[in-house]
């Protein structure tokens, strides 16, 4: 995979194959960008101009070499090829900072911003066709992961990419598996890689501390995914109590018994097993909870097929929950109507197409993510259009090269390709790049709204809090 | 991952033995090449882009063109090292108390490596401490650079400098499949295979352990280059069983292939089994004179220095003289 020989120059060879767009994206262990394969370059053939995601990892800790991160991301990924799963097209290591980048397919959409479209710009429901087409390839990449011993997880909306425009439009795409590994005959418990999944999609197990756990793991986070489709809010919404290497988390557990009423050793024998249930006896087992109905929640019929595949992935037993094999073969996916394969497109006419709106693309940086000190455009031109309480300045870590990242909030949300898109179509761009967006005519209504989503709490109050990793 | 049919590894890391031969030859071809025309190998890395361009001609190089004293490995010289260094793999693992996934991972890692490269180039003591390395993260039994380096009083920067050349050198294919659990799934096969009762368990233990054995000394040769995992396990088992006599191996094989798909009939089957079972009889340990000659030539090829007394160029190299005197010559004059 081609960083070619040769080349003295600052721009080793296989950069000079990608045109580079701007960032989409910042997380805790790199950037990704938006590039497109240059024409002039023989691999462009056949897919010329195509758009690649470009994560850029970062070294590990201090001196240890390439993160395990990136390490678990290229392994699985060279190995697995499916619809759903998100296609690692190459890998390239920059020898100047001895960094990875990968190339993935583009993708236009992701769940966590399809939701986001239809809870803030729409006001309006998914429809049935779409949530259904997103639920069952979801399961379907899933199902094909599980089989080959894989568990993702790090199962949420922001993780789930969905195709733009194109061949494989309306195509979902599981992302991110740095988190991922494979649980055949591991070598050490998997609860040594510490906490894992997103506090809001983790499952009880998880959060009771459980040594071993398995593939249900994703599920569970597929049934939080499935509600907050139906409903536009993520289901379990617990404040996660940072600062502790325990993975009891009170908080969330209370948010789930809120809804789906107290475990109980006779629903969940192996219960009575799991560290924080036997240690905390007086915050969990005292307690009694109301269950309020997950069905009043999620405004499903409570005999209908949705219902009871939903409460089947939140099964509190891991062992009783449903696996993604049977969930695809459920009553509910042979029902009309009937999932497709472009999940944005309903099948039905006179059904309204939604429009989703595009990544916003930060065109001030380059590939290393450092950021252009040249004076910055006045905010008319790239900026969002009006009428959004967002911030215009650039915020301030953009200003400056790679290591400001590291003062992100830590609540940040990291979105597609495992990284969040962050704010700012502001500022010159270093490359001399033509701007791809913005200016082709193409609205794009949102470009700086996910800074609002970074602790600030301008739009959404309470919306925040995606990630934590430990 | 369970799918061995689809991997990575079956689809392009099994090769014919000629396919081998071919790219050791290239490898050390090429190498010798470099040392005839500018005098060592030792490659020079742009450290802008990493690129990797021949040597800087020795500033005395040009009157000895045609004349230099200074030798390349031979293709077999080549080999013992890389032997030598495959032993070095299990030794450093077993030290860690690794499991025994990991050792198999590195050293398939190393065998991969030097397909592409001559010892000559990348200096083998390097690679190795660099798969180990790169073999812990990938089975997710993390461990430092420097707890690695410090446990057999290595630079761990050197581990850490070659970890991108190796990865690139794989192709970035990193999982691999070892033959130690196909061994296990056939084991608990035989178990039904046999309904085994207790003392037919106990000696079912035995198999297990000795064919484990035998697979630690297989990866020691090209079988895990030429033939598949479950290849490799039936073949240590199969030689471990005539040794034990626990079962009748060969309706066992019938049973087996009776019950899934295979490639190739059972006779064909019997024919790579004993083919491998050649190739481990074949393996020759490197004896100490002989690793001895092939370590000096290869510390003159990477160093021509070395030989001419120069003090410049040893002050350089002196640390990574020192650490190869604890490394190899330690256990050589052991």
């Amino acid at each position: 995979m081609g960083d070619g020989r040769g080349g003295g120059s600052n721009r080793p060879a296989w950069l000079q194959q990608y045109e580079l767009v701007g960032k989409i994206g910042e997380g805790t262990y790199g950037l990704v960008f938006l590039a497109r394969l240059k024409p002039t370059h023989p691999q462009a053939a056949g897919r010329r101009g195509s758009p690649i995601a470009i994560k850029k990892f970062k070294q590990s800790k201090e001196g240890d070499g390439v993160s395990p991160t990136a390490i678990r991301e290229i392994m699985l990924l060279r190995e697995i090829n499916h619809e759903n799963v998100v296609k690692l097209v190459n890998v390239h290591i920059n020898h100047a900072d001895m960094s990875l980048y990968l190339a993935f397919d583009y993708a236009e959409h992701d769940l966590y911003e399809v939701i986001r479209h239809h809870r803030e710009k729409l006001n309006l429901s998914i429809n049935q066709y779409t949530v259904k087409s997103l639920l069952w390839q979801l399961l379907n990449g899933l199902n094909y992961l599980h089989s080959n011993w894989i568990i993702h997880r790090d199962l949420k909306p922001s993780n789930i990419l969905v195709m733009g425009e194109g061949e494989e439009h309306g195509i979902i795409k599981i992302a991110d598996f740095g988190l991922a590994r494979i649980y055949q005959a591991p070598l050490k418990p998997l609860s040594d890689n510490g906490v894992v999944v997103t506090i809001w999609y983790r499952a009880p197990e998880l959060l009771l501390g459980a040594k071993h756990y398995t593939s249900a793991v994703d599920m569970w986070a597929v049934g939080c995914i499935f509600a907050e489709l139906l409903t536009l809010k993520p289901l379990f919404q617990g404040v996660e109590a940072k600062a502790t290497p325990n993975p009891f988390q009170l908080d969330q557990l209370d948010k789930i018994f809120k809804v789906l009423g107290h475990p109980t050793v006779e629903k969940w024998p192996t219960l009575a097993n799991l560290p924080c249930w036997q240690n905390d006896q007086q915050h969990i087992q005292g307690h009694k909870y109301e269950n309020t109905g997950l069905h009043t929640i999620v405004h499903l019929p409570q005999k209908g097929p949705a219902f009871d595949l939903l409460s089947r992935m939140l099964e509190y037993d891991p062992r009783k929950r449903i696996t993604a094999a049977q969930a695809l073969e459920h009553e509910y996916f042979r029902m009309d109507p009937l999932p497709g394969r472009n999940a944005l497109v309903p099948s039905q006419p006179g059904e309204k197409i939604v429009t989703y709106p595009v990544r916003p693309v930060d065109t001030s940086t380059d590939f290393e993510g450092t950021t252009s000190l040249q004076p910055t455009q006045p905010p008319s031109g790239n900026g969002p259009p009006g009428g959004q309480p967002v911030p215009r300045q650039i915020p301030r870590q953009m200003q400056q090269p790679m290591g400001g990242m590291q003062r992100m909030p830590p609540g940040a949300n990291m979105g597609a390709f495992g990284a969040a898109p962050q704010a700012g179509m502001v500022g010159m761009n270093p490359g001399n790049i033509p701007m791809q967006r913005g200016a082709g005519g193409q609205s794009h209504p949102h470009q700086l709204r996910r800074k609002a989503d970074q602790g600030m709490g301008m739009q959404n109050p309470g919306y925040p809090q995606q990630k934590r990793r430990f | 991952m369970s799918d061995f049919q689809t991997s990575t590894h079956r689809e392009r890391w099994i090769f014919q033995p000629q396919d081998l031969v071919n790219k050791w030859t290239t490898a050390n071809r090429r190498s010798a090449e470099i040392l005839a025309q500018y005098g060592t190998t030792r490659l020079k890395v742009d450290p802008v882009d990493g690129s990797i361009s021949n040597p800087e001609p020795l500033p005395d190089h040009g009157t000895l063109v045609g004349s230099s004293s200074v030798k390349p490995l031979s293709c077999e010289e080549e080999q013992v090292m890389r032997i030598f260094y495959e032993q070095k793999i299990q030794e450093v693992c077993r030290a860690f108390k690794f499991p025994h996934k990991i050792q198999a991972t590195a050293i398939i890692y190393f065998k991969r490596f030097y397909l592409q490269w001559s010892v000559m180039e990348h200096h083998p003591k390097h690679i190795m401490l660099t798969c180990v390395y790169a073999s812990c993260k990938v089975e997710e039994n993390h461990v430092s650079a420097e707890e690695l380096g410090k446990g057999i009083q290595q630079d761990h920067q050197i581990i850490l400098n070659n970890e991108m050349i190796v990865l690139k050198s794989l192709d970035f294919d990193l999982i691999v499949y070892a033959p130690y659990r196909s061994i296990e799934g056939f084991i608990d096969d035989m178990d039904d295979f046999c309904r085994a009762g207790n003392g037919a368990h106990q000696r079912l233990k035995d198999l297990h352990q000795t064919a484990n054995s035998e697979v630690d000394t297989m990866m020691l040769t090209d079988a895990p280059l030429l033939y598949t995992p479950g290849q490799l396990a039936l073949a240590a088992l199969y030689k471990s069983n005539s040794a034990l006599s626990v079962l009748d191996f060969e309706r066992y094989l019938e049973s087996v292939f009776s019950r899934q798909h295979f490639d190739c009939p059972v006779e064909q089957f019997i024919q790579i089994i004993s083919s491998i079972n050649h190739l481990v009889s074949q393996l020759q340990l490197p004896g100490t004179k002989e690793m001895r000659h092939a370590d000096r030539k290869l510390k003159h090829c990477l160093d021509p220095s070395s030989s001419s007394h120069d003090d410049h160029k040893k002050k350089e190299k002196k640390s990574k003289h020192k650490s190869k005197r604890t490394a190899s010559d330690a256990q050589l004059n052991s």
